[in-house]
């Protein structure tokens, strides 16, 4: 049977590995590499969605025919650990696709010391650090980079949409002093400026001090008309109160996580009414809802927890591409096939055993296809990066409430006209 | 076949790397008795440094001198010293416990301000772009790595020799003395802070000349790599392998980071499809009953210490003079 369907296609894939064409009828098996923080209590989860993936696209007919033979290894959070099993995975068992990791200092490293050195794909679920766009940007990842983990970059975009909308002309921005803070200040910063909004001045907030009013001071100096808080409740409480109680503006615009009751009732409603948050949403997309049916269908409890439906999308449009390839396929031949199954104006096929039937048959066909995922339809940059849906929010009587959704289409729109 | 070469090549510079690391430690617990639980402060200040003062320059971050890889790793063993010296000054006067406790809040407090510090030390996003020495000139992937190797077992054979040559000197036998009993040898004359002071700063000059061949080889570090988990390792391997045996710290590293890495390997290739989630907690099991096991029945290690009974006997106490005071 399988040597009916190989012999049925002749799509521009199959040209990259004409060799192979004789050995389809033998049982044969792709092996793919997975490096995730299985020892991990959260890192578990994330390792089981790609390893389910794995399964639906063999049910499906696997990857050009071959079973997916996922090889599953911890990197227990230390670099040191991830490197050496990524470098035995690429050397000794000579993987073409790793998927993995969580955490962005061991999944670095793996990037630069073996798989790019190697030529090998590497697909990552949930590493956010903007050092990985940096490298991409210059080139060092040489294309064989991709994440389906959206960066702070669409909440520091959506934020300046908020602030365009409001009117607001000089914003003044507080930012927790930790790596998500200084990031998202700084995408923030860069979006205000390139829609036209002065930045007066951006003010570090050091978790855990007695007193702002230092801070708050200089903020008041500044004569903003608006403040953009990336805060975390505790420090955006102590914050706000002085910011306030010395008289300063209440037109705010808050980053996702002051989305807190807490912060709502210690400010209090009265001083709210002009406040918005952002938020990067899941997708309002019919696939989104089936990941999330699927999933608790087949673990008996709903996704919850961090990176699962990236993980589910890491993997399908890994494998997918790896489909596209061919079984013999090397890591930049994959690589290069993901925008086949990326494609927006592809067919839409969705994240279910029926779904990847259908998507490997039409990749077969040298079409390409619309992959919609548990993060919705994804759509990577060319640094292997991806965007998502936002939501504008307020602080409503009976606590957060939704203001507007932004799509997908809106927020990339908006992000590239700031860039 | 040369893909397992390839990875052989690998394991071996890295369980490398580790085996400096662990000469370091074994100066100072293993000669001096200095419960050092601080070594990844010390592996991370060469780390930092090698890198802040050989890497390549980026916009709005401090450093990226690119120094000549021998001066950038001298600048990286020098701050490690220096490191050592500032700590130890500070924290010496301790016993055991007190004094591993004291280092181990030495290294939480550098991961932190590496994390923090992004203008100096990158923050969370750590430094990347280390030239990496004569790679332009090797071009090839799998010569480099040799080559890469052979650098790394230079400098351990070095550290090793180095290190045999100091212990079995008169100024070891002043080491070992303040280990056993402090008033003793104080009462022979030798100044016991000042002994300790410079065990301490030279084992973490070793550390710090490890951490300046770690960076070279990723050409990236960040505070992933400062967890407290690399002083753990570094122990176990100083424990199974032997403590007071230059060897057989040497040999732990390499046990010991054969163990850890293989048995995610044998582990991911043998293990039934089922279990393959849990394997990550299995491996840990098994290096946890591993060192266990070598705790309860060699506690002394694979290769124990080995007092050498030379011909000094009277003379002894003129010739230890080098060392003390």
């Amino acid at each position: 049977m399988r040597l009916r369907i190989l012999g049925s296609m002749a799509g521009a894939a199959m040209a990259l590995l004409a060799p192979a064409g004789g050995a389809a009828a033998q049982e044969c098996s792709v092996k793919v590499g997975a490096i995730f923080p299985t020892s991990v209590d959260w890192g578990k989860p994330i390792a089981e969605t790609a390893l389910w993936v794995a399964d639906m696209i063999n049910q499906a007919g696997g990857v050009d025919g071959c079973k997916v033979e996922t090889i599953l290894r911890d990197d227990q959070n230390d670099a040191k650990v991830g490197v050496d099993a990524a470098k035995a995975l690429v050397d000794i068992s000579k993987v073409q696709l790793l998927l993995g990791t969580v955490a962005s200092g061991i999944t670095i490293p793996i990037l630069t010391s073996v798989s790019v050195p190697a030529g090998t794909m590497q697909m990552s679920c949930c590493s956010s650090s903007t050092r990985l766009t940096a490298m991409a940007n210059e080139g060092a990842t040489k294309g064989l980079w991709f994440r389906t983990f959206a960066t702070s970059s669409v909440q520091g975009a959506v934020a300046a949409m908020a602030a365009k909308e409001a009117g607001y002309k000089k914003v003044t921005i507080f930012f927790k002093n930790d790596d998500w803070g200084q990031d998202i200040a700084k995408i923030a910063a860069n979006a205000f400026a390139k829609s036209g909004i002065e930045v007066t001045t951006q003010i570090a907030i050091t978790d855990g001090q007695p007193s702002y009013r230092a801070e708050v001071a200089r903020a008041l100096a500044a004569k903003g008309d608006a403040v953009y808080l990336a805060l975390y409740p505790k420090e955006g409480i102590a914050v706000v109160r002085e910011w306030l109680s010395l008289g300063g503006t209440t037109n705010m615009i808050g980053a996702n996580a002051l989305k807190s009751d807490d912060f709502r009732n210690t400010v209090g409603m009265q001083h709210l009414a002009n406040f918005v948050g952002t938020d990067t949403s899941t997708p309002r997309t019919d696939s989104a809802k089936g990941f999330v049916a699927a999933f608790t269908a087949k673990f008996g409890k709903a996704p919850a927890g961090p990176g699962l439906p990236n993980s589910f999308d890491a993997a399908a449009i890994s494998l997918l591409a790896y489909h596209a390839a061919g079984r013999n396929a090397t890591g930049a031949q994959i690589a290069a096939k993901v925008g086949m199954v990326t494609d927006p104006k592809g067919e839409k096929v969705n994240g279910d055993v029926d779904g990847f039937k259908k998507a490997l048959g039409l990749l077969k066909q040298g079409k390409t296809v619309s992959f919609q995922g548990g993060t919705g339809a994804v759509a990577f940059d060319k640094n292997g990066d991806v965007s998502a849906p936002a939501v504008l929010w307020t602080f409503g009587a009976s606590g957060v409430q939704e203001k507007r959704y932004i799509t997908l289409e809106e927020v990339g729109a908006f992000i590239s006209s700031v860039k | 076949m040369s893909g397992v070469v390839s990875y052989l090549v690998f394991f071996a510079t890295m369980a490398g790397i580790l085996g400096i690391v662990v000469l370091g430690l074994n100066l100072q617990w293993g000669y001096t008795g200095l419960f050092n639980g601080g070594v990844a402060a010390f592996f991370g200040a060469g780390a930092y440094v090698t890198m802040i003062l050989g890497g390549r320059p980026e916009p709005g971050q401090f450093g990226g001198f690119q120094l000549p890889f021998v001066i950038a790793l001298a600048g990286g063993i020098a701050s490690a010293g220096l490191a050592a010296w500032f700590f130890g000054r500070l924290t010496l006067r301790l016993r055991h416990d007190y004094l591993a406790i004291a280092t181990f809040g030495v290294a939480v407090a550098f991961e932190s301000v590496a994390r923090n510090a992004e203008w100096l030390l990158g923050g969370a996003k750590g430094l990347r772009g280390f030239p990496r020495p004569l790679e332009a000139a090797i071009g090839n992937n799998f010569l480099y790595g040799l080559f890469f190797l052979t650098l790394v077992m230079a400098v351990l054979l070095a550290v090793y020799v180095g290190l045999e040559r100091l212990v079995h000197s008169p100024y070891g036998r002043a080491l070992r003395a303040i280990r056993e009993d402090e008033i003793a040898a104080q009462s022979l004359g030798k100044n016991p802070a000042r002994l300790r002071l410079q065990s301490f700063v030279i084992g973490s000059m070793i550390m710090g000349a490890a951490g300046g061949l770690y960076v070279a080889f990723y050409a990236f570090v960040s505070p992933q790599d400062l967890a407290p988990v690399l002083t753990f390792q570094v122990w176990a391997m100083l424990i199974v392998g032997g403590a007071g045996n230059n060897l057989g710290a040497i040999l732990g590293a390499y046990l010991i980071w054969a163990a850890w890495t293989a048995s995610g390997f044998l582990l991911a290739a043998f293990a039934p499809q089922a279990m393959q989630l849990y394997t990550g907690p299995i491996q840990y099991i098994l290096i946890g009953s591993v060192i266990v096991g070598m705790l309860l029945w060699r506690p002394q290690g694979i290769l124990p210490e080995r007092i050498a009974r030379s011909g000094h006997r009277a003379s002894g106490a003129t010739t230890a003079d080098n060392g003390g005071n």
